[in-house]
């Protein structure tokens, strides 16, 4: 096992995997921008390495400095956490090329995963379906017509360069197909420069269903069933859960063996997720690989029971998964809630300032992964996301329960959080029933505003009292009124430096 | 002590006495007579007859977050001064956002035509356009590449053209 391993993150994953870290015996070696200098992760580390500008080019983000911080500090092995430098083949490879182990599977998996094209046509060679469409490099309008009508309809024109909605046409006839590729087209060269597109079937409101794998270097594989993580919104999850309310056994079986196909296909190594997008029909399509630790990967580890951060570093210091598929059960269920400083009223725009209170709920089965505390600065340099809360029970209606409870009860002031939201989502009937698909914020909250009702009369008691006991009184009273016995009462009148 | 209240563009007026830890707050023309107890900074427990109203407040500038019974408002307190606080000018150049001035298009001075950028505004990796509400000069800018902004301040103002 390693000695010393540096997390190259912040935040909750940092101090995540700090933990897991120090419960092994490893040495810890934190990074940190300027402003992160006080922050949860650099305390609880047992080194620390100022990057300096918090920019993200110039600090977490920086592979020069990072790789030379780990080999100043003599660290063994570069943990990434998610986001930044994780799924960056370059960094791997710097690491590799300087003899640190980078914690994650090879650069060359990371780069073949990274090109969601490519991905698709590797994977779809393991029998893995994958969502019927054409990615062909011909992109005369006749191939792109002919090609179309195989795929049949509804279908999604989508430009190969796209991002953010632009050069993308959902197209339900054969009669619009030609003038949908045409503005396709127009709009991807103007918007990119390059009006490439590809022709993919169009499922309608889809679930997003995902499967843990921990593959180790030996060529063991397994999987650690799914999470449902089809509430999202600007195309992030915001709750996910597990077990999925759809899932059935034989579902699970299909897509479980897909995903350990996959991972075999590629060589995968260590922690990964694949995710597919399931149909109204149950038919489930390989979208594609993560291929690092999850950001929602602790309803996966209240289930299951499993570790997986420290499964990744064991599988990185070269030891065998001794954990086999046959003896891995499902447990109850588990839910968790991403705690944002944003605001849902005004379209999730980030919320930055100070973090007056934070009183976290504890309780059974309930986990608190965080990265900030009290008079911590939620600054607008890195992703609004505070902390994530974690809950399971017995079943599916437990959890939710124990989810609104322990948000009712998680008090962070400071900033505008959506703890309101989260809350009124799980409230909701057609979660309660499990009717969930990914464009379940858009279906029923596009219009939420937090507090349609005003300020409750609760509150303005309260405030009413915190003012009345904080407020400096006009009329201060006079000293000689309030101690008749003081000595000032003898002095008379005098004054000071005469 | 009289107080006014602002949340989502409402007011709301409170009177509130105070005796010991007996607190007689008067609101739309009712009286509650309420005890309080403070049981760590910001957090308070009070008594309103036969019920206990948990929660926890805290101040950061001049807004205060109130915490209740699992919901969180954000509240100012503000001094009437006889004018409707809330309206809105036409061409709101309020910061809709609070986050770093990444770049500054015009000068005082400039010329500018309706929805011409007039700053860039980047906020947790999202840039925001504060654009010219109409034909204009530029009077001020009130801000600075790479300076914080806050959310509603100010960030230029432009003198209408009139022909």
């Amino acid at each position: 096992m390693f000695k010393k391993v540096l997390i190259a993150n912040r935040g909750e994953i940092a101090v995540r995997i700090i933990k897991a870290c120090q419960e092994m015996g490893i040495r810890t070696v934190a990074v940190y921008s300027e402003v992160d200098s006080h922050s949860p992760h650099v305390q609880l580390a047992d080194e620390s390495i100022n990057l300096g500008d918090p920019t993200p080019s110039e600090s977490y983000l920086n592979i020069a400095k990072i790789i030379e911080s780990a080999t100043h500090v003599h660290a063994e092995a570069i943990h990434p956490g998610y986001g930044f430098l994780a799924e960056n083949p370059d960094f791997a490879k710097a690491c590799a090329d300087t003899g640190i182990k980078f914690i994650g599977p090879t650069p060359e998996v990371i780069r073949l995963m990274g090109d969601k094209i490519e991905a698709k046509k590797t994977i779809s060679g393991a029998d893995v379906p994958v969502i019927p469409g054409y990615h062909g490099v011909k992109q005369d309008l006749s191939t792109l017509l002919k090609e179309g009508k195989k795929i049949g309809f509804p279908l999604l024109v989508k430009a190969t360069a796209g991002g953010g909605g632009k050069g993308m046409r959902v197209v339900h006839a054969e009669s619009e197909l030609e003038q949908s590729i045409e503005s396709a087209k127009r709009e991807a060269k103007s918007a990119f420069g390059n009006d490439s597109v590809f022709l993919e079937q169009y499922i309608d409101r889809p679930r997003h269903i995902e499967f843990q794998i921990l593959a180790d270097e030996h060529g063991q594989v397994i999987h650690l069933f799914e999470r449902e993580c089809s509430i999202q919104r600007r195309h992030q999850k915001i709750i996910e859960e597990t077990p999925s309310p759809v899932m059935t056994p034989k579902l699970r079986e299909a897509m479980g063996d897909a995903a350990v196909a996959a991972a075999r296909t590629v060589g995968y190594t260590n922690a990964g997720t694949i995710e597919f997008m399931v149909d109204g029909k149950q038919n489930f399509y390989f979208m594609e690989m993560n291929t690092r630790l999850q950001v929602e990967h602790p309803i996966t580890e209240m289930t299951t029971g499993v570790d997986l951060a420290k499964w990744q570093l064991r599988i990185a210091s070269g030891m065998e998964l001794t954990i086999k598929q046959n003896d891995l059960v499902q447990r109850g269920h588990a839910l968790e809630c991403r705690i944002y400083a944003e605001d849902p009223s005004n379209g999730f725009l980030p919320s930055i300032g100070t973090l007056e209170k934070v009183e976290l709920p504890i309780g059974p089965n309930i986990r608190n992964d965080t990265g900030v505390e009290a008079n911590f600065k939620v600054s607008p340099y890195y992703d609004p996301m505070l902390a994530k809360l974690t809950v399971s029970s017995e079943n599916r209606q437990e959890s939710i329960d124990k989810m609104i409870w322990a948000l009712s009860h998680y008090v962070v002031l400071g900033v505008t959080t959506n703890i309101s939201f989260l809350k009124k989502v799980l409230e909701h009937p057609e979660f309660r029933k499990g009717n969930i698909t990914t464009h379940f914020i858009n279906d029923y909250f596009r219009d939420w505003l937090v507090t349609k009702e005003g300020l409750p009369l609760d509150a303005l008691i309260a405030l009413a009292v915190y003012d009345s006991l904080h407020t400096q009184r006009q009329e201060v009273v006079r000293y000689k009124e309030a101690d008749p016995h003081s000595p000032w009462q003898h002095v008379g009148r005098w004054r000071i430096g005469v | 002590m009289f107080i006014n209240y602002e949340h989502n563009n409402h007011v709301y007026n409170i009177t509130v006495e105070r005796r010991e830890n007996q607190f007689f707050i008067v609101y739309d023309n009712n009286e509650y007579t309420v005890s309080a107890t403070e049981l760590k900074p910001g957090q308070l427990a009070i008594q309103l007859g036969d019920r206990v109203i948990k929660s926890v407040i805290s101040q950061g500038g001049d807004n205060k977050f109130v915490f209740i019974d699992g919901s969180i408002f954000k509240v100012k307190r503000i001094e009437l001064t006889g004018r409707k606080t809330t309206e809105k000018k036409e061409g709101d150049l309020h910061s809709p956002i609070s986050g770093t001035i990444v770049a500054i298009k015009v000068r005082e001075g400039s010329l500018v035509k309706k929805d011409d950028v007039l700053l860039v505004i980047e906020a947790m990796k999202m840039e925001y356009l504060i654009r010219a509400p109409y034909d204009g000069k530029v009077k001020k800018v009130h801000f600075k590449e790479k300076e914080q902004i806050e959310i509603g301040q100010l960030t230029a103002e432009i003198k209408k053209e009139v022909e």
